[in-house]
Formats: structure tokens, sequence, C-alpha cells
């Protein structure tokens, strides 16, 4: 008799099945096949697992019964909502990686990237489900290191190899907080367990705090939350698109899985005022990331480095959403607090859901063109129209333009931060509303973003013959897309779905909402604030544009239409150097920002002569922004480098100098003993 | 019950029809004011209506560089605007399509128009539309706050963002009781100068590359596209007057639904649009184009405005 939990053993099999395969499979031409199949399958059965918890009840499973090595799974409703986003984009990517990782055919550790995949899947799939610190941590690195091998598996650059040392090095410095944090929970509940952390009265408030501040620094490395963002931008681009996909859709969301588990399944947030500092700190926090992030998603020229600011953008939003569930909550504002929360978590399932798909799309621009500079891309739509399409839904579902998902979401973010002025406290409720301003201002230049990055890289003409000569992908890659690509329109259009998932995740005390019933937003005092019926939008949409294609056509008959060229000035010949770039197109904007990108524009004039300076030789233009974050982190390495450096004079490499150090310590060890300040 | 709903939809459907039908009329009415106040005659107040019914006839011209985006940019555009009109009430205080969605969902369909400008001016491969592009990124991005702030004051003084139950408070309520609504109505006329492309902002009537923003966008459209172009441009217009004249001067709007009621509210309705209409256009006519980089101070005051009103309501 099958149960419910014997899922998990297969998805563990699966996924174990397609690493070892991976391992074994080293050269041979059918490795692909060999390792990403069982991960297919293994998604998929882990979206199956999250249903099945969602339907019917908790999978708890313990496998040894010893103190520290108890082996115990979890599965709640908020580790499934989050297996859930695992599998979905998975099952997405595995089926996109059959055809991407043809790219990787000649390497010849070519099935180390399938099995890497495997194990990356897996170890995140077990962090989300591990009920005790011990093998949390053991997966949580297992996580860290696969993808820290696979950021690098194009090792061959240069460049790959030291962005994959800063995401180590960062990650690292993360783990460290969150070890900080558990062990200061431990030291008071004595069990490694996470039910011993969710007893309330074993541990003190103010261990609370301290652990709650460590685990957000931890977990906030891992998600990209500014100022410690650093190592995004740079092991996203670096690793291979469907690695970069599950990165960015899913790694950051399993931190965001751990910041959930801390505020509201370790704490249980009520309306003590110490809660009140958390959420604000949060809030602070994503509205500082949302904006930093898109300023400097604005100005990139590589595509995936652009997703990646992005990404960071959007952790702030969802941190935002989460810093209000809690401020709300600690006025008692329940209502409000679920209407966050929910807000949030449907911004995580939907970014994961977008996310993974540019992801994957701007893998399929460098697999045809072999580039990720959008200087040199454009016109990309004549060639790969499917792309073209699938990039076009994900540019719009991130923006948060009707109506696909990022609509839904950003609505409800937007009347959460709306419903600030039920909070009793003036001060709050004003410095609330610059964080809708930050907001506001972070939707405005992500939606130039994007829109800078779809309309270069695919509308108007080639910039070079790579993108000339570019192709469609295969289809399984196009496949994988139009997965993720449905799931925008189909929330977008049906937010319930998402709404009702969420709902039944976290056992939210709101009632379902019914197919067609509107999405609405109602005050504490129970007045109706706001509501939305996104079917009935886009019935009137479609309503619309059919009325009026049938009265074109009534009054104005039949009309040909001819092909011509563009205007042109009348010097005839439009040139692909003619039109607006990357650079200049968003050239108004930096200047406007100019606080942030230090734009820098330099004219060198070289003439024939020096007498003459009206024959030019050549003119040569230079724009350039910087980021100041990047050279803070600059200062700071350059800094300990100073130091180190100094510290070095006292290794000699002299033995005698050795045994003068040794004998200080001892001294010193001795005189401490004999005064007392140590026993 | 069922059947008043049922006329009621109907009544709004040709609500909706209205503004569609009178959008031309507005802008032919600006136009002569313009003309006359710059001491010239002008075209004939109908003169809208003539140049869409002559291009929705001629042939049309498609840029040979450009892809659907360029093709489905004019059906996208009128489809978004006139879906955003079911949303607005006109002469009653509520729109029987109201509960479908809010103001928020009225911005996000403008944007979602606005996007497909913005892209289909990139698609044709000229420097002019990647110029107009460019200029319409750098607006829209600096109006967004001033925009949501500028809800946000209107959302909480009148208790929510749906836009019916806006009108229905601020028909019941003065505004001239908070000084925070002021600043927002200070906020909401400069955003909507911004949007409907008015001077000092932008010239839509010249055809040079120092002035143009949106109609460098639009360079390449001709025949039905250029058509629905403009014809979306100008719903676009009445339907910001109308949520003008209606969350902030809303006198004389009918607030339940009897037939005289409605009569009056429509006179009402139709009587201030054209004057907020004249207004703007006088305004228009009394200052030059702004230096590109002097209009984002005017956008800033307007986000000011806007955070004074918060602070205003909040305090």
């Amino acid at each position: 008799m099958l149960e419910n939990f014997h899922l998990v053993y297969a998805i563990v099999g699966f996924f174990s099945l397609g690493a070892i395969l991976g391992l074994f499979s080293r050269g041979k031409s059918q490795h692909v096949y060999l390792t990403y199949i069982p991960s297919i399958i293994g998604s998929f059965l882990a979206v199956i697992l999250s249903i099945v918890v969602f339907t019917s009840e908790d999978i708890h499973i313990t496998l040894s019964s010893q103190q520290i090595f108890n082996f115990e799974i979890f599965i709640d409703g908020v580790a499934a909502f989050f297996i859930l986003i695992i599998g979905l984009i998975s099952f997405a990517v595995s089926i996109y990686s059959l055809s991407y990782s043809k790219k990787f055919d000649d390497k010849k550790n070519n099935s180390n990237l399938g099995m890497l995949v495997n194990l990356f899947i897996i170890s995140m799939i077990l962090v989300v489900a591990s009920n005790n610190i011990f093998f949390f941590l053991i997966f949580w690195e297992l996580m860290s290191l696969t993808s820290f091998f696979l950021v690098i598996y194009e090792h061959d650059n240069e460049n790959n190899l030291k962005s994959g040392l800063t995401y180590l090095v960062m990650t690292h410095l993360g783990t460290a907080f969150i070890m900080a944090s558990f062990l200061f929970m431990y030291a008071q509940s004595g069990s490694f367990s996470f039910d011993s952390f969710r007893d309330a009265g074993i541990i003190p408030d103010y261990v609370r705090d301290v652990a709650f501040i460590l685990a957000f620094i931890g977990f906030g490395t891992k998600a990209g939350m500014v100022p410690l963002h650093i190592w995004l931008p740079q092991a996203h681009p670096s690793a291979p698109s469907n690695i970069s996909a599950l990165m960015s859709a899913v790694m950051l969301k399993i931190a965001i899985y751990g910041i959930v588990r801390y505020l509201f399944d370790f704490n249980s947030i009520d309306d003590s005022s110490n809660y009140l500092w958390w959420g604000l700190g949060i809030v602070v926090i994503g509205s500082v990331s949302a904006l930093v992030g898109i300023l400097y998603a604005l100005v990139e020229r590589d595509i995936k480095r652009i997703l990646a600011f992005s990404s960071i953008e959007n952790i702030g939003i969802i941190l935002i959403g989460l810093g209000l569930s809690v401020v709300f909550a600690s006025f008692n504002l329940t209502s409000l607090s679920i209407l966050a929360f929910v807000a949030s978590m449907f911004h995580t399932l939907n970014h994961a859901i977008f996310k993974g798909l540019l992801f994957m799309t701007a893998g399929s621009i460098h697999y045809s063109t072999h580039t990720k500079n959008i200087e040199d891309l454009g016109g990309l739509i004549k060639k790969m129209p499917w792309t073209g399409l699938m990039f076009l839904i994900g540019t719009i579902a991130i923006i948060g333009l009707p109506p696909l998902n990022g609509f839904i979401s950003e609505w409800l973010i937007l009347q959460s931060l709306l419903s600030v002025f039920q909070i009793p406290s003036t001060i709050l409720q004003v410095s609330l509303t610059f964080a809708s301003l930050a907001l506001a201002l972070t939707i405005g230049l992500a939606a130039a973003t994007f829109v800078r990055l779809f309309g270069i890289s695919f509308l108007s003409k080639s910039r070079t013959l790579k993108a000339a000569n570019a192709i469609e992908v295969p289809r399984f890659m196009l496949t994988g897309k139009a997965i993720l690509a449905s799931a925008c329109i189909v929330l977008g259009i049906l937010p319930f779905i998402g709404i009702n998932l969420i709902v039944t995740a976290f056992n939210l005390s709101y009632t379902p909402l019914s197919p067609f019933e509107p999405l609405s937003i109602i005050t504490e005092d129970g007045k109706s604030f706001a509501s939305l019926m996104m079917p009935a939008v886009l019935i009137i949409l479609l309503s619309v544009f059919v009325s009026i294609f049938v009265f074109v056509k009534i009054i104005g008959g039949k009309t040909s239409t001819k092909k011509y060229n563009t205007w042109d000035c009348g010097f005839g010949g439009l040139s692909e150097r003619t039109q607006y770039t990357a650079t200049s197109l968003v050239e108004p904007l930096s200047r406007v920002f100019a606080v942030f990108y230090k734009p820098k524009n330099e004219i060198i004039n070289s003439f024939y002569s020096d007498q003459n300076q009206y024959l030019k030789k050549s003119i040569e233009v230079s724009y350039t922004t910087r980021n100041i974050f990047e050279e803070f982190y600059d200062l700071v390495l350059s800094f300990n480098l100073y130091i180190l450096n100094k510290i070095r004079k006292i290794q000699t490499g002299k033995i005698n100098a050795y045994i003068l150090y040794i004998m200080i310590a001892l001294l010193s060890l001795l005189f401490a003993m004999g005064t007392g300040l140590i026993e | 019950m069922n059947e008043f709903y049922i006329t009621e939809l109907f009544f709004g459907i040709s609500q909706v029809l209205l503004l569609v039908v009178l959008s031309p009329l507005i802008v032919g009415i600006m136009r002569k004011t313009k003309a006359r106040s710059q001491k010239r005659v002008g075209s004939p107040i109908i003169q809208p209506y003539f140049d869409i019914l002559k291009l929705v006839k001629k042939e049309e011209v498609v840029s040979d560089q450009s892809s659907w985006i360029f093709r489905c940019n004019p059906w996208v555009n009128f489809a978004t605007t006139v879906s955003a009109a079911f949303f607005i009430p006109v002469s009653i205080v509520y729109s029987p399509f109201g509960v479908m969605g809010d103001i928020l969902l009225v911005i996000g369909l403008f944007g979602l128009g606005k996007f497909f400008t913005i892209l289909s001016g990139l698609d044709v491969s000229s420097s002019f539309g990647g110029l107009g592009s460019s200029r319409e990124i750098m607006f829209s991005v600096l109006v967004e706050p001033a925009l949501l702030i500028t809800i946000f004051v209107i959302a909480i003084f009148y208790g929510g963002t749906n836009i019916s139950m806006i009108v229905t408070s601020a028909n019941e309520i003065s505004f001239l009781a908070s000084p925070g609504v002021i600043f927002a109505l200070i906020a909401f006329f400069i955003i909507l100068m911004v949007e409907t492309g008015k001077l000092p902002f932008d010239n839509p009537s010249t055809h040079l590359e120092l002035t143009m923003i949106h109609e460098a966008t639009v360079l390449e459209y001709s025949g039905k596209s250029l058509a629905l172009i403009e014809w979306s441009q100008s719903i676009k217009q009445i339907i910001l007057l109308t949520l003008f004249v209606n969350i902030f001067i809303p006198w004389g709007i009918s607030d339940n639904f009897s037939l005289t009621e409605i009569s009056f509210g429509m006179l009402f309705i139709i009587t201030k649009i054209i004057s907020l209409g004249i207004l703007i256009t006088l305004i228009e006519t009394r200052i030059a184009k702004w230096r590109l980089f002097r209009v984002p101070d005017l956008i800033a005051i307007s986000i000011a405005s806007s955070m004074m009103g918060v602070i205003f309501f909040f305090i």
C-alpha cells in the first residue's frame, strides 16, 4: 500500500538516480537524457507531493531516534508551498535543459552539469523539508556548494572563477550567520529539532531578537538583499542559463522560506511592540533593495546581469510585503496582515515563474547568438518569433501590467501599502508612505528596464552579424519556456488559483475565493476598499477589441497595406548605427538619477593636424556609469588586503621567531592565570 | 433586480460609447481654442472626426523593418484605453462595471498601451522612434511615483481605490475640508498635463525632433493604424479629464439611477470637461516648451505636492 511519504522517497530516488547516471555517462552522447529525464520525473513528483500535502495532511518522517542525528522530514503547508515552486520551475527548466545542455556537448565533463543539477534540486527540496538544525544546515551547504560548482561550470573563463569565489565567500558568510542564529536558539531550547523552537515559552524575547537579526542577515545574504547582494549580479551571469534560472527563480526563494519560517512559524507575531521593529527593519531593507536593484538593472548591458539586478528588486518587493505583514500583525490588524502576507507570497510564486522564464529566454538568446550583450542584439523577434513572444509575456508579467500575474501581486502589495492608514500611529503612517514612494519609483524603473531589454534585443535592425544570423532554438527549450509562460497567463487571469493556494498552504484565516468572485480588499472596520475581477476585465478587453475591429472594417472598407522603408530623413539607407542603443535609450534617466550612476561623458577628438582644429580624424565618444556598491566592496576588499599585508610581517618563516611567539603566548597565559583573569 | 442590473449595464456601455464618440470633439475644441488665442482661425471643431474618417479609408504604409508588435500596437492601445473607460463613473457617481476594476487597474491598462507604444517606437528602427521612446520612458518613470502617491492621497481620503467609491464620497464630502486633497489636485493636474502630452512637457502639434515625444514614437503610422492611435489618444485625454472633474469637482453629478438626474449629470459633466479643456489650452498658450532636463523639476513638484497631501492627511 503506497502512502504519501513514499512520494518523498521516490523524489529523492529519482534525483539520486539522475545524479548517479550523470556520474557514469561522462562523455557519452545520451548523457542529456540520462540525467534530465529523472529530474523531470522527480520535479513532477515534487509538484504532486505539494498538492497531496495541500489536500490531505502534513508529512512527518523520522528516520533515527538519536539526539543529534535525528533525521526528521516534516512537510507542512509552508514547506509544500515552496516545494511546489521548486518542483514547477525545475520541471520547466529540466525540459529546457534537454536541448540547452547540448551547448556543452564538446566539453569533457559534459554530464557533470546534469549531475550537479540533480543534486542542486534535491538539496533545495530537502532544505525545505528538513525539520532539524543539523540536516537543514547540511542540505543548505550542499545547495550552496553544488550551486557554486554550477556557477564555475564554465571555468575556462577566468571571470567565472572570480565571480564563483565571490559567491562562495558571501554564501558562507550567510551560512555562518544562520548557524549562529540556530545555535542561539539551541542554547535556550536544548534541542536540535525545529519543533522546540516553535514552543513560545522556552525561548526568551531577547534571544529571539538576536536570533532573528542573525537569521535575517544570513538568509538575506542568500536572498540578495542590499547591501549583501554583491555576489548575485556576478554569479547569475557566470552560471549556465538553466542554472541561473534555477538560482534566481528558486534558490533565492529558499532564503525567503527561511525568513518566513523564522517569522511566522518559530515566532508567533502578535501585538507586543517587540515585533514592530522587525517588521519596520524588513520594510526598510526591502524598499532599499527594490530601488537599488532596479536602478542598477536599468543601465546594465549584459542581459543576465539585468535579470540578476531585477531579482534583487523583486526580493525587495517580497520583503516589503513580509515586513508590512509583521507591522500589521504587531498592531493586531489581522486581516491586513494576511493581505500583505498573501501579496508577498503571491509575488514569491510569480517571481519564480517569470524570472525562470526570462532567464531561460536569456539562455536561448545566448544559445543562438553567442552573446549576452544587448548592444550586439536587435531584430531577434523576426529570427526567433516564439522566443520573442515568450520574452514579451515574461516582460509584461515582470513589469506588473494587466492581465498577467505580475499585476495581481503588485496590486496586492500596493493595496497593503495603501492600508497603512489604518495603523494607529502617525509617524508610521507617514514613514511607510515613503516605502510606497520607493515602490512606485521601482515599478516605473522596472518598466523602463524591461522595455529597454525587450526593445533593444528583440526589435529594430540587428546590430551585429551574430544577431542577424540567429535562428529559433530547439523544441524542448521552447516547451520549457511555454510551461512557465502559460503559468503567467493563468495566474494573471484567474488569480483565485494562486490566492487559494496560499491560503490553504499557510492555513490563513481567510475564506477562499470562488472563481466568479471579485478579489476584494476590506478594511478592518468591514468597509470595502477595492476590488478587482480579472476574468471580467479580460472579457471587456476582448470585446472592445472585437468591436473596434469590426467597426473599422465596416467604416473603412477594404484597404490595402504597403510595405515600405522607414523614414530615413531622405538620406537613403537606414543603418543599424543610426538607431538608438541600449545606452542612449536610458541616457536621459541616468542623467536624472546621476547621484547613483555618476555618469561620465567623454568626447575625444583627434585631428589631422594640431593647427587646424576643423578637420577631425576621429571622434571617440564614451558614456560610462558607475556602480557605487561594487566600488564600496572594492574599497572594503583593498582595506582588508592592506591590513593582511601588514599582519603578514609577523610570519617571518624563521623558526626562532616562532619559538619566541610561543614563549610570549605561554608567558601571557601564565600571567593571566596568576592574576586570576582566567581560571 | 436582475432587469435593473441589465439596464445599468446597458447604461454603462452607452456611457463608454459616449466618451468614445465625444473624445475627438474635445480635441477639436481644444485646437480651436488654441488657434483663437493665437489669433488664428483654426480648423472647424469637428475636424478630428473628418481626420479619423479619412484615415480609416486610406492605404496603410507599414515599415519593412517592423514586426507584429508595430502592427498590433494601435489595436492594443485602443482596446486598453476603451476598457479603462468602463471603470470610470461619468454622469452618475458609480460605474456599473466599477466592482470589476479600480484605479490601479486603469493605470495598468494605460501602462500596457504605453508599453506597446514605446516598443513600436523602437520597432521601426529609425532614430526618431528611439528618441521618442527614450523620452517617453523617462517621463513615465518619473510620473509613476507622482501618480501612485496622488492615488494614495485620494484613496485614503475617500476610502478606497474603487473609482465609484471615490466619486461617491467626493460627492458627499467637500474636498475643501482637507488641504491634503488640494495638494493631490495640484499633483494630478501636472500628471494630467504630462499624460495628455501638453506644453510644457510635449508639443504634439509639431513634428520637430527637439519637441516631440509621443509623436515621435508613432511617426511611422499611417491609415487605419494612425486613426486608431489618434483616437485612443483623445479617448485617454477625455478619460483623464473625466476622472479629474469627477474626483475634484463632482458637483452636479447624479447620485441615483433616475433619468432626469442622469441627464442633468450628463449635461454638467460635458460642460465641465469642455471648460477644463479650454482652461488647459489657455494655460498651454501662455507657456513655452521647457528644456527636457528641466521637466523633471516640474514632476518633482508633483511628487512633493502629493507627499504633502499624504502628510496633511495623517497629521
